[in-house]
């Protein structure tokens, strides 16, 4: 069973001065990175919807991404600036580039000087990989594909890590309702309001059961009464691997400047949480 | 299909491409008068689509992929936009750009001369964009100041380390391509997964905030509105990207929703797009619920006159005008 995890892309989690959900998700998303660790993991598949694109599906192929990103938003806070450092598996980005081609869809290769890592990618590598020893494979979330798209192009992921036998993770970097709230707030008056927080436990709930029949078939319901984050095409993504055909283990949930952002597990069980 | 790109930003090549043309020394920041001497206040605004395929297609030093052509008729538009931008002699631009996201009110840059490359993380294969400008931080901080008095969070964005993004630097490049003349950038405070048109209201707020601010500053101000129309589009890209055989409206109904827009603005006056604007977002998914169409009419003060179309056509197939309006 390939071992699997939803975290949140929101910059908060990196906060020298959290509030407490911040806090909570960023610690749960730390055990994330143990547990993968723990099962072995060679590279991780990673989708962030803050990385999202229109043409195509785009997979990063530069062996290396070094720099400093500024968030557009969030410059004046200490979590608007991120460096990171970032090695991608080129073997394996390349042959999920071909497999997708060979599933019909299109795929883009990308290796550009300069080109701008997300912010959820890096915060989510961050903690995941907090001394940068990991190796990613990452693909863009295209917004105009269907989201069942997504779904293939993470089965065309598998495929190419199985061929050439790698050990893989699946990561999907996405926060649930996306209902930010839209002034400057104190991290302790973060909060998520009621019927997007009932929207965000029902799909938590669903992802427990480990019904991800029940999942997709709310997801587009999800999309519109929550503005669930890039429709929730994560769990699309993650669905296509074929890791969350079982219950997922829900490590953290909280707003996140009045976002929903949970932290899910689907794999073993390894009790390496960090405090 | 598939194709590998890589190429240096600020290569050898691109860099002799740079240093072989004759760069127009930044133009200062005006003073708190009108610089050209005429009068203050909105001169003109336009409807600047700001799509990447113009630039790459311009083929233009500053951007590093190479193109063949394509797009023309919209690049002649923006042509006879750059004539009639002269003849009006602004003394600045200020542009709001729906590809600024920002998630937490209206930000303004005030960084007195953002200089950068910008790649384009959804199109870098067409926009490696090496820009350097100046910005009328006199004028940026007044808009910050008034939307604020207007009951607006905003917010005066001081970091060098933001990158420019495409919609900003594509208006701005096709109307003015020598980059001679100071600029103010605002936000889009939009959430991209919003399904409504909610925050027109806020725009139209935010568009009286930039007029009583150019005012005050005496500035003599061309706006540009960087939005397209229709915004339904492929999901894929042809091997040539510039294939204009492949190039058409996504479906009739959105071609047929851009053209009920365009004559009610070619007819006027622009009150009837407090209505006509909502009705096209929701007819075709319009990028104007960004809010810069909204944005530039209420700075304008919904003017009793008609637009001119200069030209109209489809990008991946989206919707594209390039539209002026000159207050009397």
């Amino acid at each position: 069973m390939i071992p699997a995890a939803l975290v949140p892309a929101m910059p908060h989690l990196l906060a020298g001065d959290p509030a407490d959900s911040w806090a909570e998700l960023a610690a749960a998303t730390r055990t994330v990175g143990d547990r993968l660790r723990a099962a072995g993991v060679d590279t991780v598949l990673l989708l962030s919807t803050q990385w999202f694109t229109v043409l195509g599906h785009q997979v990063q192929c530069d062996d290396r991404l070094r720099g400093r990103r500024t968030d557009e938003n969030w410059y004046a806070y200490d979590y608007g600036h991120l460096d990171h450092d970032l090695a991608v598996d080129t073997e394996l980005a390349h042959a999920w580039a071909d497999a997708i081609d060979a599933a019909g869809m299109q795929a883009r290769r990308t290796r550009y000087d300069g080109f701008p890592v997300d912010t959820g990618t890096v915060v989510a590598s961050k903690l995941l990989d907090p001394h940068d020893e990991g190796r990613w494979a990452m693909v863009s979330c295209n917004l105009y594909a269907d989201p069942a798209a997504m779904a293939a192009v993470a089965a065309a992921g598998v495929r190419a890590a199985d061929q050439l036998g790698r050990r893989l993770g699946v990561v999907a970097v996405s926060g649930l309702s996306s209902g930010l709230t839209a002034r400057w707030i104190r991290p302790s008056e973060d909060r998520v309001e009621p019927e997007h927080d009932r929207w965000n436990r029902k799909v938590l709930d669903a992802v427990r059961a480990g019904d991800r029949s029940a999942v997709l078939a709310m997801r587009e319901e999800f999309a519109v009464a929550a503005q669930a984050d890039s429709q929730f095409r994560a769990f699309a993504f993650l669905d296509g691997s074929g890791a969350v055909d079982r219950p997922g283990e829900v490590l953290a949930y909280g707003p996140v400047w009045g976002t929903g952002a949970a932290v899910v597990w689907w794999g073993e069980h390894t009790n390496t949480r960090e405090t | 299909m598939a194709r590998v790109f890589h190429a240096t930003a600020g290569s050898g090549r691109s860099a002799s491409r740079r240093a072989a043309r004759t760069e127009p020394a930044p133009a200062a920041a005006p003073s708190t008068t009108s610089g050209s001497g005429g009068r203050g206040g909105i001169v003109a605004g336009y409807l600047a689509p700001h799509p990447p395929h113009l630039v790459y297609a311009e083929n233009p030093p500053q951007n590093e992929p190479r193109s063949t052509g394509g797009w023309e008729v919209l690049r002649w538009g923006y042509e006879e936009l750059r004539r009639r931008l002269r003849a009006h002699a602004p003394d600045v631009l200020v542009v709001h750009a729906p590809h600024w996201i920002t998630m937490v009110g209206h930000h303004v840059n005030c960084v007195p001369n953002p200089r950068g490359v910008s790649v384009e993380p959804i199109f870098p294969h067409l926009f490696r964009y090496h820009y350097d400008f100046r910005t009328d931080v006199d004028l940026a901080e007044a808009i910050v100041e008034e939307g604020a008095r207007a009951g607006l969070v905003t917010s005066a964005m001081r970091e060098d380390g933001v990158r420019v993004d495409y919609a900003t630097i594509g208006a701005l490049h096709l109307a003015n391509p020598d980059w001679d003349l100071p600029v103010v950038s605002l936000s889009a405070n939009n959430n991209p997964y919003f399904y409504s048109d909610a925050s027109l209201a806020e725009m139209e707020t935010l568009g009286e905030a930039t007029r009583k601010a150019i005012e005050k500053t005496g500035r003599r101000a061309v706006l540009l509105a960087s939005n397209s129309l229709s915004h339904l589009h492929w999901d894929a890209e042809p091997d040539l990207p510039e294939d204009m055989g492949v190039e058409r409206p996504f479906t009739h109904a959105q071609y047929a929703g851009d053209m009920e827009l365009l004559r009610t603005i070619r007819e006027g006056p622009t009150s009837r797009l407090k209505e006509a604007v909502p009705a096209h977002i929701e007819a075709t998914s319009s990028e104007t619920k960004a809010g810069s169409l909204t944005w530039l009419m209420a700075a304008m003060g919904w003017p009793a006159i008609a637009g001119d179309v200069l030209a109209y056509g489809t990008v991946i197939a989206t919707g594209n005008a390039v539209v002026e309006w000159v207050p009397t």
